[in-house]
């Protein structure tokens, strides 16, 4: 009981680590329609921001929150000078284009930081308590935690407030948002902006627990994605709650089912959303799409 | 340039064009270095695995992050036919029937889902795949991988092996590129056009958005699998790494950079997917993610419609240079012919949609 346990309260703190990016994924596509590859990478990139801050001897809740602001502008940036060009056009062709930008961005945090592990200093301390027989560290509980933060306030900021509602607009339909005078251009860039900062704080979270490289997020990446499919594009919540599921099940399946082992743990989130998207093609939260002719 | 493409229309020069290149093709590798054809075969076989993605992706509009997955499919299958003797004929057959059947049997499924999730089932197969040829040691070598040679130069041909292997890959490739033309131009092919255009149109008019998709991604499935013939043909070896997610978004990278839905574009895709490493190692193996990153961005932020919407472009530009040269109210008088701002479509009305938009 008490090993189960812990896997449950392991798979809740890796699932919250894919949460947090996928909350990003979902962020970009509610503002924009699209979905970022890039959103891993540059998460990496504001965490090594925030590390060479901290390195000029800047208090490290500072540094993130430096980080966060410039990461805002990077996202901005990337949106009004990049995407913007393939806004409208082909999907195949813009997601090719995030995954271009991923490569970019990857390689630029290559170059300047190097391949080498960097320790990054951890906001929450390092002690762990006892909850029914588990260890849990106090920072998994802190991360766990801003997570849900983050993920309440997404919900009521698409939910319940003008620039969800722009924001949603806009990337439901960019002509009619502007006919009703939506300042298109600068929402889709509030939208990435948003995105950006989103996967700011996502990325200093995890830096410590899994020490920063330019790759640190790419495996992570692919369960974000399995989890916002999952989820459903359209819902903070579901994405969520995807994710925590596929932390816990996945870590459960490589201990409890001896045919799939650790190697083949990663298999476990893809064939449920096999079976669940065969059963429910629109994701467990998200709502239907109709398409007109 | 208009004297060019109209002596592209008439087909008598058309056919001397195909049979010009056809010669060069047969004597080049004869003449090249080994280092050459080895690279030109690898075009190839690449060739034929981006033809498969953009039968499925560009022409039918199916996300499809999954490709390699047939592709190191197809090149297991061949390991263990000839690792077993089986005629050649019969590995190439199962090297292409094997992973057709896997992939009819995960579009029978996936073809349900639209868009995105489409895209995540497709992307499940190369990240299930690889720990999956690790564990199935048996018939895949493991970690280790497998090497099978079965196109070292026979004795009575007299070439060396590149040659040999150039003689393979170009016989399949120019076979498959015929059939995939064939397959995008005719009723087929429209069909993709309008599911990928509008489901509910394509229904409307009695086509069965679901089979078609069914069918678009078994095609590419054996065009996969047959790459994977290709690809242990070439490099006698194959291990779970041919198989990883990073070369099956490759794969997309390449195929939009040659041109979603275009035949010729699928052959730049393939050259694409070869060279831009290589250049980018000669540039500075130190800076490989960053220049491939910038190439990539580049090329798609000048051609968003791939390398194959190269020649439109430069003759719109050279269409508009000389009218902006002239001064306002003075005719241009260089310029006495003109085209029409889209080119009659070449491949299907896929195309044409295509440029009406852009």
């Amino acid at each position: 009981m008490g090993t189960f346990i812990q896997l449950v309260v392991d798979g809740l703190a890796t699932g919250s680590i894919y949460a947090a990016l996928a909350l990003a994924i979902v962020l970009v596509n509610q503002a924009t329609g699209l979905i970022n590859f890039a959103q891993g990478g540059m998460a990496v990139l504001s965490a090594y921001i925030a590390y060479a801050f901290t390195r000029l001897g800047l208090p490290l809740i500072l540094a993130i929150l430096i980080a966060v602001v410039v990461s805002f502008l990077i996202g901005a940036a990337i949106e009004r000078f990049l995407i913007r060009r393939f806004e409208g056009g082909e999907t195949d062709t813009a997601i090719v284009v995030t995954i271009g930008l991923l490569t970019l961005v990857t390689g630029i945090s290559a170059v300047l930081w190097g391949y080498n592990n960097l320790a990054f200093p951890s906001l929450f301390p390092l002690t762990s308590v006892q909850i029914l027989g588990a260890v849990v560290s106090v920072r998994s509980l802190a991360t766990t935690v801003t997570i849900v933060a983050i993920m309440v306030v997404l919900q009521v900021l698409f939910l319940r407030t003008k620039l969800g509602l722009a924001l949603r607009a806009v990337a439901d339909n960019p002509a009619s948002a502007a006919f009703s005078g939506l300042p298109v251009g600068r929402l889709l860039m509030v939208g990435w902006g948003l995105a950006a900062t989103l996967g700011a704080i996502a990325g200093v979270l995890v830096a410590p627990q899994l020490t920063l490289t330019p790759g640190m997020l790419d495996t992570a990446l692919v369960y974000a994605l399995a989890a916002v499919i999952l989820g459903g594009l359209s819902s903070p919540i579901g994405c969520v709650v995807a994710a925590w599921a596929i932390g816990v099940l996945e870590n459960l399946a490589a201990v409890y089912a001896p045919l799939v082992g650790h190697d083949l743990k990663i298999a476990v989130p893809f064939v449920l959303i096999f079976v669940i998207l065969v059963i429910r093609p629109q994701g467990l939260f998200g709502r239907k799409v109709v398409v007109r002719v | 340039m208009p004297a060019f493409s109209t002596v592209l229309e008439n087909k008598s020069t058309r056919v001397i064009l195909v049979a010009v290149v056809a010669v060069a093709l047969i004597v080049a590798p004869l003449i090249l270095p080994a280092f050459v054809n080895q690279t030109l075969v690898r075009v190839g076989v690449y060739a034929v695995a981006v033809l498969g993605l953009n039968i499925v992706m560009g022409y039918t509009g199916q996300v499809n992050l999954g490709q390699i997955f047939f592709v190191g499919l197809g090149a297991y299958v061949t390991a263990y036919g000839v690792n077993h003797d089986w005629n050649i004929i019969v590995v190439f057959l199962a090297a292409c029937a094997i992973p057709g059947i896997v992939g009819l049997l995960v579009a029978l499924a996936a073809a349900r889902l639209g868009g995105l999730a489409i895209a995540m089932v497709t992307i499940a197969l190369p990240i299930v795949g690889v720990p999956l040829a690790k564990r199935l040691d048996e018939f895949t070598g493991g970690s280790q991988g497998t090497s099978a040679r079965f196109t070292d130069a026979p004795e009575w041909s007299g070439l060396y092996t590149d040659q040999w292997q150039f003689y393979i890959v170009l016989l399949v490739t120019a076979t498959a590129f015929l059939l995939g033309r064939n397959l995008v131009r005719g009723k087929y092919g429209r069909a993709f056009g309008v599911v990928r255009e509008n489901e509910a149109v394509a229904a409307s008019m009695g086509i069965s958005p679901y089979r078609t998709k069914v069918l678009a991604f078994t095609v590419a499935s054996i065009l996969g699998g047959a790459s994977g013939f290709l690809y242990l043909a070439a490099v006698q070896y194959t291990s779970p790494e041919t198989l990883s997610f990073g070369h099956s978004i490759a794969l997309v990278i390449a195929m939009v950079v040659g041109g979603a839905g275009s035949i010729a574009g699928a052959l730049i895709g393939g050259a694409y997917y070869v060279f831009v490493p290589q250049l980018t190692n000669a540039i500075d193996p130190s800076l490989t993610t960053i220049s491939q990153g910038l190439i990539l961005l580049a090329v798609l932020f000048l051609l968003p419609q791939g390398f194959v919407s190269l020649p439109r472009v430069i003759r719109r530009l050279a269409r508009r240079r000389p009218a902006r040269s002239t001064p306002p109210g003075n005719p241009p008088q260089n310029s006495p012919v003109h085209h029409p701002a889209t080119e009659p479509a070449r491949e299907g009305l896929e195309k044409t949609e295509r440029q009406d938009r852009s």
